[in-house]
């Protein structure tokens, strides 16, 4: 490849999310005009000079950014996770179950009165856990992910549910948890909520992780060719189950925020949530037949995915309408990565 | 290219005018919006628009909810995503008393006042809270059936959802008022929750008539899908009929065609297009700088197949909502 294509398949992630902010950008400021234009009678052109883009406004606003940002954070970690897995060629369904199990853990050790610091690193080892056991069974027993993780997904739901007594989990009252993923002032960009900056450090670290060390470079190998790999001397087996223990840890850091957003521990939370994360890895330019994928695109992605959702807010549409849209780009979005790898390697 | 130009004039458009006096957006957000009772809440909230309109104050009412009741998280958003478009006022149906405290909180940082209705919230930061009697619901709801169980047998309660306040405190309601007017009465199964949808409330009382179908004389359900799925698998089991006493709450239609064919002994009825009528015109009053009570009750009553047909009752069974709702 050229640097020239070596950096438009970089950038790609960008020019999807471009392209989604300018599509509700102009809808919006259509439809600014047009309710305008109902309420005065007046012609177009008249409206649009008249026009006080309310909704524009509130769309291109600060307030509104930082709130996308927060509400990207915990699709955002996950998909750091699940870059890795996806990059090794495997995937990993019980994201969304492992996030409602650890949110109810971290709740629950918080309520048992340990300090913040403990219940966070044994939520994070409970991460890891899960992960471990996914990938000790992927590896030793070589069985495909999609059922190992199908499996652990409803292990983890019923666990949650066992280990919350079947109801939500209250984090004890005038906890400060809630500050993590709270913003008292939404007139200015910064201070950012410290999730969005453990989202951004999260990220350059599995970044560094993925493209300067070896274990990294075992990752991409692993996912283009197992057998080649295997053939070359990485412990595959081995580096599966890393793979699968880390990303484990990163859904625990979702559950964490996921905690902190509700100010509980929710056991039937997070549903679908794994549909989310692997969307927006797969958005982000992954490949879900392993080998390719980014850090920074995976965080677009979950970007990508949160601004549909408060763009048909904005523009007022009713939920199963956004949930058709959203489902719909995920497939244009792909398709269009398609197009331009196959454009891009003749 | 007309959306690029439009967009480019939007882009070099910076002058701000200020709005016409009396005109106010307000966002009313349910709890979901497939069951009835949202439905009759929405129209409510309409009500009062046309009201406020032909008195010559402009209110755009923006309904939008979960799809489902117990998407805590799709909720927060909702919140979020008006604070952002600056609305000038939020009611809210909180789906956990606990998890909107936060949202709540942000959004009257940013100066976005919140009403809370039909069910509570954790916090005493908000407008007013416009809401049923719930507990008075749960307490007629165990005179009634109380009385036609001959104050003896078992009975079950079927639980909605964990943390939603409103059908916490039927629930409390109901069980206080059997242990004190019905000490014979005996509580044989309350643990068990019906869930956000009537297929998951179907399920839970498939799986409790499954084990207390001989014991139980008298079912209670603190809300629609509960009462609905209930009611439907003692119909599955031949117990429906009045075999076995089914005291309700709310009055979807199913509920109702059910009270009517005598599979339902009695219904708590709320009065939702009052609730959604009265948080709008709440809202409004706030708004416009008046001091406004920071509880408001909307009333809730009995209704058996006895007095149904009555022309007060027929109201609250069969609420007009396509009146409202165009």
């Amino acid at each position: 490849m050229t640097k020239g294509r070596i950096l438009l398949s970089q950038f790609g992630p960008f020019f999807g999310l471009f392209l989604v902010v300018a599509l509700f950008a102009t809808s919006l400021a259509v439809k600014d005009i047009a309710d305008h234009r109902s309420a005065d009678s007046s012609t177009w052109s008249q409206a649009a000079r008249a026009s006080h883009y309310d909704g524009l406004k509130a769309f291109l606003g600060v307030t509104n950014v930082k709130t996308v940002l927060l509400q990207s954070v915990i699709v955002a970690i996950g998909a750091l996770g699940m870059t890795m897995v996806i990059v090794s060629g495997g995937i990993d369904l019980s994201a969304g179950s492992a996030v409602a199990l650890t949110s109810v853990l971290a709740a629950t050790f918080l309520v048992k009165g340990w300090p913040p610091a403990a219940a966070f690193a044994f939520t994070l080892l409970a991460g890891g856990l899960i992960g471990l056991i996914n990938g000790t069974l992927i590896a030793s027993l070589r069985m495909m992910p999609f059922i190992v993780t199908l499996g652990m997904m409803g292990v983890c739901r019923g666990l949650a549910k066992w280990v919350a007594g079947n109801q939500t989990v209250n984090t004890p009252e005038g906890s400060k948890i809630s500050d993590l993923m709270m913003t008292d002032d939404l007139d200015h960009l910064f201070p950012l909520p410290p999730g969005v900056w453990l989202t951004l450090g999260l990220g350059v670290l599995l970044a560094l992780l993925m493209r300067q060390t070896v274990f990294g470079r075992y990752v991409f190998a692993i996912g283009s060719n197992e057998e080649a790999s295997r053939l070359s001397g990485i412990r595959v087996p081995l580096q599966k189950v890393i793979i699968y223990a880390l990303a484990g840890m990163f859904f625990a850091c979702s559950g964490l925020m996921q905690m902190a957003r509700l100010a509980q521990g929710d056991p039937s939370g997070a549903v679908g949530l794994e549909l989310d994360i692997i969307a927006a890895v797969v958005i982000g330019g992954a490949s879900l037949s392993g080998g390719t994928g980014s850090v920074l695109g995976s965080l677009i992605g979950a970007l990508v995915i949160q601004t549909l959702r408060n763009g048909s807010s904005l523009m007022n549409w009713p939920t199963f309408t956004q949930e058709i849209i959203i489902g719909a780009v995920i497939i244009l979005a792909v398709g269009l990565d398609r197009w331009r790898q196959a454009r891009a390697a003749r | 290219m007309k959306p690029l130009r439009i967009l480019l004039i939007a882009c070099a458009l910076s002058i701000v005018t200020p709005h016409a006096a009396e005109s106010y957006r307000i966002a009313v957000i349910p709890k979901g919006t497939t069951h009835e009772f949202w439905k009759s809440v929405n129209a409510g909230a309409f009500k009062a628009r046309d009201e406020l309109a032909a008195q010559g104050i402009k209110v755009e009412v923006i309904w939008k909810g979960p799809l489902k009741e117990d998407d805590r998280d799709q909720q927060i958003q909702t919140v979020e995503n008006f604070v952002t478009r600056k609305v000038s006022g939020i009611c809210l149906a909180p789906l956990d008393s606990q998890a909107l405290v936060r949202p709540v909180t942000s959004a009257i940082r940013a100066k976005v006042p919140v009403l809370i209705f039909d069910s509570g919230l954790k916090s005493d930061n908000y407008v007013s809270y416009v809401s049923t009697d719930n507990y008075k619901g749960g307490v007629l709801a165990a005179g009634h059936l109380g009385k036609i169980m001959g104050g003896k047998g078992n009975v079950i309660l079927l639980r909605y959802a964990v943390g939603s306040a409103s059908t916490e405190e039927r629930e409390a309601g109901f069980l206080d008022t059997l242990k004190k007017d019905f000490p014979a009465i005996k509580l044989i199964s309350s643990d068990q929750y019906a869930g956000p949808t009537r297929e998951t409330g179907y399920q839970a009382s498939q799986n409790l008539l499954n084990r207390f179908a001989r014991d139980v004389q008298g079912i209670f359900c603190p809300n629609e899908n509960s009462t609905v799925g209930m009611t439907k698998a003692l119909r599955d089991r031949g117990l429906a009929g009045g075999k076995v006493k089914m005291m309700g709450f709310d009055a979807g239609s199913q509920s109702v065609t059910d009270l009517k064919s005598g599979d339902v002994q009695g219904l708590v009825v709320q009065s939702p297009i009052f609730m959604g009528y009265k948080s709008v015109m709440t809202m409004v009053e706030h708004l416009q700088g008046k001091k406004v009570e920071k509880r408001i009750d909307t009333g809730v009553a009995l209704v058996t197949p006895e007095n149904m047909d009555e022309p007060a009752n027929k109201d609250l069974l069969n609420p007009p909502f396509e009146k409202y709702l165009k």
